[in-house]
């Protein structure tokens, strides 16, 4: 999933034979430097390609010298996985990576064939691919601020002025969220009448905003990010019979990738 | 010719069907849970309904019905312990985790659900219509015996049409005493001190026949029932949501609880060191 | 015995009490009796859902009707007001959706209106949601044996006045639920209403980290806040799902009577 000048990739923890469940401690991501790889499918082929890409990447970072890029292992990926056209590994992949000289977020996802799907913000993969697609689909916003219907308790002040700069931007300019917005300025504890909003809104934004700016230092975006993968990952798989019994997530930011083991439903 | 023409072809519609319905819209007593279904006009509805409604049998089929279950019950000196788990699941998708899968046929008896749900709930509503309509005809209550053998009656009556259900009778009366009866679609009924229904069935019988015993403190009971449950939930994909915990006495059912099983399973994890296989931290 | 009922099939158990006959007649070799394949179902694909409040509930439905890839009418409603006096249902305080084979929802419908409306011929009042769900649901059992191929939903106002939404599986199994998304997208919509609705997987901000996190408090939605959740789990629905979209229909049950709105979805 595709954030603010940060990406993340996350995965439950389940391995089971059919209703079976066998293992709540087989986690699903890989990670060769700065790239992460999510494998789903058939538990021995995930091993396999996982211990192939590691071999691929370590051979490629001694002949170049350098890190792969994600969008260089991503094809790799698919070149690798149309070598066994006709007798192909069962997994369908997901990579995750920032582009370490752009810093632009990189995602994509395979077939077991190797076709690439990139996306510009979320890849979903394995079981509970619908519930997955579901959730995000209804969590996912560009840039990651997103609008919870408790706004006046979730939003710290900084975000909230942001949601104003997007909208006056025109990047929010969806019916609901806007009036969800003048709600929340309505309503808010920040002191705006219905006409003071109204007279900033019309006349003095810029310079409004301009005296505010510092507010937005207090935007977190990864933490965002974060908050929407574990949410839609959680919910997905809790209404998939055959997935769930814990998550990991990794948030990847220009230099830092941070890995957190979400405690998820046990049944 | 005649002939020909009455072998490759049928009514445009079943005209006893359209009858039963206008006869149900005028008659109140026939709109209750009658007897009467409609069929498929084929030589045989049976194998029709599977190809349609079997998820096992035809993954593609349209009608998915849901099931998975992990249901127990067992008796034991202070009465009949029962519990369930509450997920229905059709195919990999949970349809829902909030099924009660005890039903309370009277004050005095329950009835488990495993299987099809719509036949479980439809028919041991049925039979709680029956278990009444004894108590009116005798005036005295009737004995789980019989009301398990006119449960098991009318689903033997029902064989290899596609009725799925496994289920349990738990009662206490003053002739029989605390009794537990095992029904399932096949037509089997069986009496017996402990029985584990359902997809998660063998992972409940393992912790339950571990540790029971039939002179088990009520208290003592009660904690076995659930951690029973609790551990085919873990294990078993298709079982899961809440657990529901009964106890049959003398005086009738008592309910313990409709509880979620996320906090009882940390709770277990983390006070009492059980289930070491989950992760809590990150290495 | 009891592996019939395993779900797990290195038991080898069959789920059901099928008799083990194979499934072509033992005949049809020869050629004497032959059987058209009875196939007299279509999905006509859709998605419905319903929440319940504090005093109100809401059912939507998407107005798109297909068959296979084919979109028949991209205006046919599956949510229908149920047991008024008279035809246009103007004083009707129950509502039905329905989504799957849509002539078996017409069938179901129409049948369940004529008996609210049998109800209220002979008792003089009209018939309460309880009752007209275990009504309907007695009444897709009478078909367990020839199914209506429908997933229906039914919401209105209890006894107490409080929003009730009960939901089924196409032989009549209910229950009586906060939520509940139905139809082709059931599966997108379903785990965004439990984050949403019920509040599944959230917790206070701040309340601690790892185990000592406190779950967030349940309590029912406002209106508005609805109406905004079912807009968003359709326009999420219709972007990933091609059985989905044209038009959002939905109906606001409260104390004052049923309110009907639509909405536009997009249509590609």
């Amino acid at each position: 999933m595709v954030g603010k000048d940060c990406v993340a990739i996350a995965c439950d923890l389940r391995l089971g034979l059919q209703a079976l469940t066998v293992s709540n401690n087989f986690p699903k991501i890989f990670q060769y430097g700065d790239v992460l790889l999510g494998l789903t499918g058939l538990a021995t082929d995930v091993a396999t390609v996982s211990d192939l890409f590691r071999y691929k990447v370590n051979m490629y970072r001694l002949r170049e010298e350098r890190n792969i890029a994600p969008s260089t292992f991503a094809n790799l990926v698919s070149s690798s996985l149309y070598e066994r056209r006709f007798g192909p590994y069962f997994v369908s992949p997901v990579v995750a990576g920032l582009d370490q000289k752009t810093g632009k977020p990189f995602i994509c996802g395979f077939d077991s064939i190797g076709c690439i799907d990139f996306a510009k913000d979320f890849i979903v993969s394995g079981t509970a691919t619908e519930q997955l697609f579901g959730m995000c689909e209804s969590l996912w916003e560009p840039d990651m601020v997103r609008l919870d219907l408790d706004f006046r308790t979730l939003f710290p002040p900084g975000i909230f002025f942001y949601m104003m700069i997007l909208l006056k931007n025109g990047q929010l300019n969806h019916d609901v969220e806007c009036s969800t917005i003048m709600h929340i300025i309505c309503t808010s504890d920040l002191n705006f009448t219905n006409a003071s909003y109204q007279s900033t809104f019309a006349t003095g934004f810029d310079e409004f905003f301009a005296n505010n700016l510092n507010l937005l230092d207090d935007l977190q975006c990864p933490e965002d990010l974060f908050e929407t993968i574990s949410q839609a990952l959680l919910n997905a798989v809790d209404r998939d019979a055959l997935s769930g019994w814990g998550a990991h997530v990794y948030i990847i930011e220009k230099d830092k990738v941070t890995k957190r083991l979400l405690k998820g439903r046990q049944d | 010719m005649d002939t020909l023409v009455a072998r490759y072809s049928r009514p445009t519609y079943d005209e006893t069907v359209t009858e039963d319905m206008e006869e149900e819209l005028l008659d109140p007593v026939a709109s209750g849970l009658s007897l009467k279904f409609a069929m498929p006009p084929v030589a045989q509805p049976s194998s029709w309904l599977r190809s349609a409604t079997d998820d096992r049998m035809n993954p593609d089929c349209p009608i998915k019905i849901a099931h998975g279950t992990t249901t127990l019950a067992f008796r034991f000196q202070g009465g009949i312990i029962v519990a369930t788990d509450s997920r229905a699941t059709s195919g990999d998708w949970i349809a829902s985790q909030t099924v009660k899968k005890v039903i309370e046929i009277n004050d005095k008896m329950l009835g488990t659900m495993a299987g099809g749900a719509a036949d479980c709930q439809y028919w041991l509503a049925w039979l709680g219509m029956q278990c009444r309509l004894h108590e009116l005809r005798h005036k005295r209550r009737i004995s789980v015996a019989a009301a398990s053998k006119i449960l098991a009656n009318l689903v033997y009556s029902y064989k290899n049409m596609g009725l799925s259900m496994g289920t349990m009778c738990a009662g206490v009366t003053k002739e029989e005493g605390p009794a537990l009866y095992y029904i399932d679609s096949d037509g089997t009924r069986l009496a017996g001190n402990l029985f584990c229904v359902g997809s998660g069935q063998t992972f409940a019988y393992g912790v339950l026949d571990a540790e029971y015993k039939y002179d088990l403190s009520v208290e003592d009971a009660l904690a076995l029932g659930s951690r029973s449950i609790l551990a085919a939930t873990h294990r078993d994909a298709y079982s899961g949501g809440f657990i529901n915990l009964y106890h049959v006495k003398e005086q009738g059912w008592e309910k313990h609880g409709f509880s979620d099983t996320n906090p009882i399973f940390w709770k277990t994890k983390l006070e009492k060191g059980e289930f070491t296989n989950v992760t809590s931290e990150l290495v | 015995m009891s592996a019939l009922f395993s779900q797990n099939p290195l038991m080898n158990g069959p789920n059901y009490s099928f008799s083990d006959t194979p499934v072509s007649h033992p005949n049809e070799a020869h050629g004497e009796l032959r059987e058209h394949r009875f196939n007299p179902y279509t999905d006509n694909g859709g998605s419905t859902l319903a929440i319940a409040g504090a005093d109100f509930a809401i059912v939507a439905g998407d107005t798109r009707l297909t068959s296979g890839y084919s979109i028949h009418t991209r205006y046919s409603p599956k949510v229908f007001k149920i047991g008024g006096t008279t035809a246009d249902q103007k004083d009707a305080t129950i509502v039905l959706s329905v989504v799957g084979f849509a002539a078996d929802g017409t069938a179901l419908r129409e049948r369940l209106d004529a008996a609210c409306k049998m109800y209220r011929y002979r008792h003089g009042k009209p018939m309460s949601v309880n009752a007209a769900a275990k009504r309907l649901s007695t009444m897709l059992y009478q078909k367990r044996f020839f199914p209506y191929y429908v997933y229906a939903i039914l919401a209105g106002l209890d006894e107490e006045g409080k929003g009730a939404v009960y939901s089924y599986d196409p032989v009549g199994s209910y229950e009586r639920e906060m939520c509940r998304a139905g139809g082709a997208a059931a599966s997108l919509i379903m785990p965004f209403l439990d984050n949403q609705v019920n509040f599944k997987n959230q917790h206070i901000p701040g309340s601690g980290e790892g185990h000592a996190i406190q779950e967030r408090e349940k309590k029912p939605l406002l209106r508005e806040q609805v109406e905004i959740l079912v807009k968003d789990a359709f326009d999420g629905a219709v972007e990933r799902h091609i059985e989905v979209g044209d038009g959002l229909q939905m109906m606001v049950i409260t104390s004052q009577g049923v309110e009907e709105h639509y909405l536009p979805l997009k249509k590609d």
